[in-house]
């Protein structure tokens, strides 16, 4: 008998990296302005920045903590068949601690908790298993208390 | 650079709409070519006529005006396709209306059509990352601006709740919605949850649908008794720093946006014809899902930012109100085909200009304004008057 090593595949490459420090904490990926000092996410792939239009943008990693500026909770799949996640699931925007509005999902077992203004800390976890039977994993926020 | 309002003054020439529902056994060729073949009868001209066609729509695929053409006749005129997500049909309009202002044709025509596809829809509004995680869900993009609304104005659920029984009892008095039937607050607040606080009911219908617009100078026109002047066909798209989800598009926390789209775009309209938001008799606005109404009528200026809830419960967007809003039953009843949506309205608002809405008609309705939203982001506004 073979044991199958299920592998763990990230929805996109790019998007966050695990921490050196020791506590080994994910990090996502940004870009920010040298220039004009904005910060974007997901990382932008050409070295230019859509608000002021300088090439001056610099890979940073982005704080993973903030508070939920709004939410939803789906209860219906999505159109298109994109979407292969659990349903309900929630969705919805965190403002980071330095100064950037992110789209996330949440991860939370209680969607009756979700509130604005809520602390957060980004996760790494399984969004679905692929026909391969690996799990592809994305970035999520999950509450605090 | 000229100014639209110092070129030649564009007016509508016939109006053309079919009732909108679901064609399960009609492409949109069918009823596309039915609203223009409408259009040419109120507009009491020939095909041969128009100069110059515009057609907006969203999933119809490639060449898609030229099918609905090749229901009516081929006369060499330029054809072209639109594809502006939700504003397709008003952005067909604006087009149409620039080529006889800029006096590059005399007559030409604007048509939005949908039928609407069924199975999974291949969007591209929407990054392939962003899809993936589901993030393309309308209503919940709605629902999101909905939470926020709600906690910087106080607005609750039962206030746009309102939104949905003020439109669905006007549209059932429009014999071309998809709903002709009236709701009760408690049917609206008892419908079923879709994404948090949006319940169905306050999600408008899709629907297939086509309507279409005859624009011509002046000269052009067989009844002037009925013809009605565009002052303005504004559109925006997108401006740096503003968070619209249903376009994909966070808020800058850094640099947020000093005007936002929809405000850009009344402004500009109302700057062009001189008029305010205070001067318009009749109002079409875009009410996909019912919160957005009240925060559409907001950008819109017709009043402050967290007052149209307490407006709308003293009847003030009634038809027999001081600011008559989405008196067809705007989406929510008359459904959205998105290409054709905003023409729909265009035709309503010529409909009541022309004071011919019957049941629904507004008293003395001399000036009107339309505004369609659309991914992208896309807002445009249209001002016409008698």
């Amino acid at each position: 008998m073979t044991n199958i090593v299920k592998k763990k595949v990230p929805l996109r490459e790019g998007f966050w990296k695990i921490s050196s420090a020791p506590d080994g904490k994910p990090q996502l990926l940004g870009s920010k302005c040298k220039s004009c000092g904005e910060v974007l996410f997901p990382k932008k792939e050409k070295n230019w920045c859509v608000h002021c239009n300088q090439n001056d943008l610099e890979e940073i990693t982005l704080s993973n903590k903030g508070t939920i500026s709004t939410f939803s909770v789906v209860l219906q799949q999505p159109g298109g068949g994109f979407y292969k996640g659990p349903v309900p699931y929630s969705y919805g925007c965190v403002r980071l601690d330095d100064g950037i509005i992110i789209e996330t999902i949440f991860s939370t077992d209680n969607f009756d908790s979700l509130k604005v203004g809520m602390d957060v800390e980004l996760v790494i976890e399984k969004l679905y298993e692929d026909d391969d039977g690996n799990d592809v994993e994305t970035f999520k926020f999950q509450p605090l208390s | 650079m000229k100014k639209l309002n110092e070129m030649r003054e564009v007016m509508v020439a016939g109006i053309g709409i079919v009732p909108w529902g679901f064609y399960p056994d009609r492409e949109h060729y069918d009823f596309g070519s039915e609203a223009v073949f409408n259009a040419l009868k109120d507009a009491e001209m020939q095909w041969k006529d128009i100069q110059s066609a515009f057609f907006g729509s969203v999933y119809q695929g490639t060449g898609s005006g030229h099918q609905v053409i090749k229901e009516i006749g081929q006369t060499g005129i330029p054809i072209v396709n639109v594809e502006n997500a939700c504003s397709s049909g008003s952005s067909a309009f604006r087009l149409a209306y620039q080529m006889v202002a800029a006096e590059i044709c005399d007559i030409a025509i604007a048509v939005g059509m949908e039928k609407m596809p069924t199975g999974p829809i291949p969007s591209t509004a929407f990054r392939p990352w962003e899809l993936q995680s589901g993030f393309n869900v309308q209503m919940a993009n709605y629902a999101n601006e909905t939470v926020e609304y709600m906690h910087e104005t106080g607005a609750t659920v039962e206030d746009f709740s309102r939104v949905t029984v003020k439109n669905r009892k006007n549209g059932a008095m429009n014999p071309n919605a998809r709903f002709q039937k009236p709701v009760t607050l408690e049917e609206v607040m008892a419908s079923r949850m879709v994404a948090t606080p949006l319940r169905l009911f306050h999600c408008c219908p899709l629907a297939d649908g086509a309507a279409a617009a005859i624009l011509c100078s002046k000269d052009k026109i067989k009844s002037l008794k009925r013809s009605i002047t565009v002052d303005a066909s504004v559109l925006t798209s997108g401006v740096y720093g503003e968070g619209m989800m249903m376009g994909g598009t966070m808020p800058s926390v850094k640099y947020p946006a000093k005007v936002g789209i929809v405000e850009l775009s009344a402004q500009q309209a109302y700057e062009q014809t001189g008029y305010g938001p205070e001067d318009m008799d009749v109002i079409q606005v875009y009410d996909t899902m019912a919160s957005a109404e009240l925060w559409d009528i907001e950008k819109l200026g017709l009043c402050k930012k967290g007052e149209a809830s307490k407006l709308l419960k003293d009847g003030a967007f009634n038809i027999d109100g001081q600011m008559p809003v989405n008196t067809d039953g705007g989406l929510m009843s008359r459904g959205h085909p998105l290409g054709a949506t905003g023409l729909g309205q265009i035709c309503e608002i010529v409909t009541q200009l022309r004071g011919e809405a019957g049941k629904r008609q507004v008293k003395d309705a001399k000036i009107g304004l339309a505004h369609a939203m659309g991914a992208g982001p896309n807002s445009s506004v249209t001002i016409m008057k008698k």
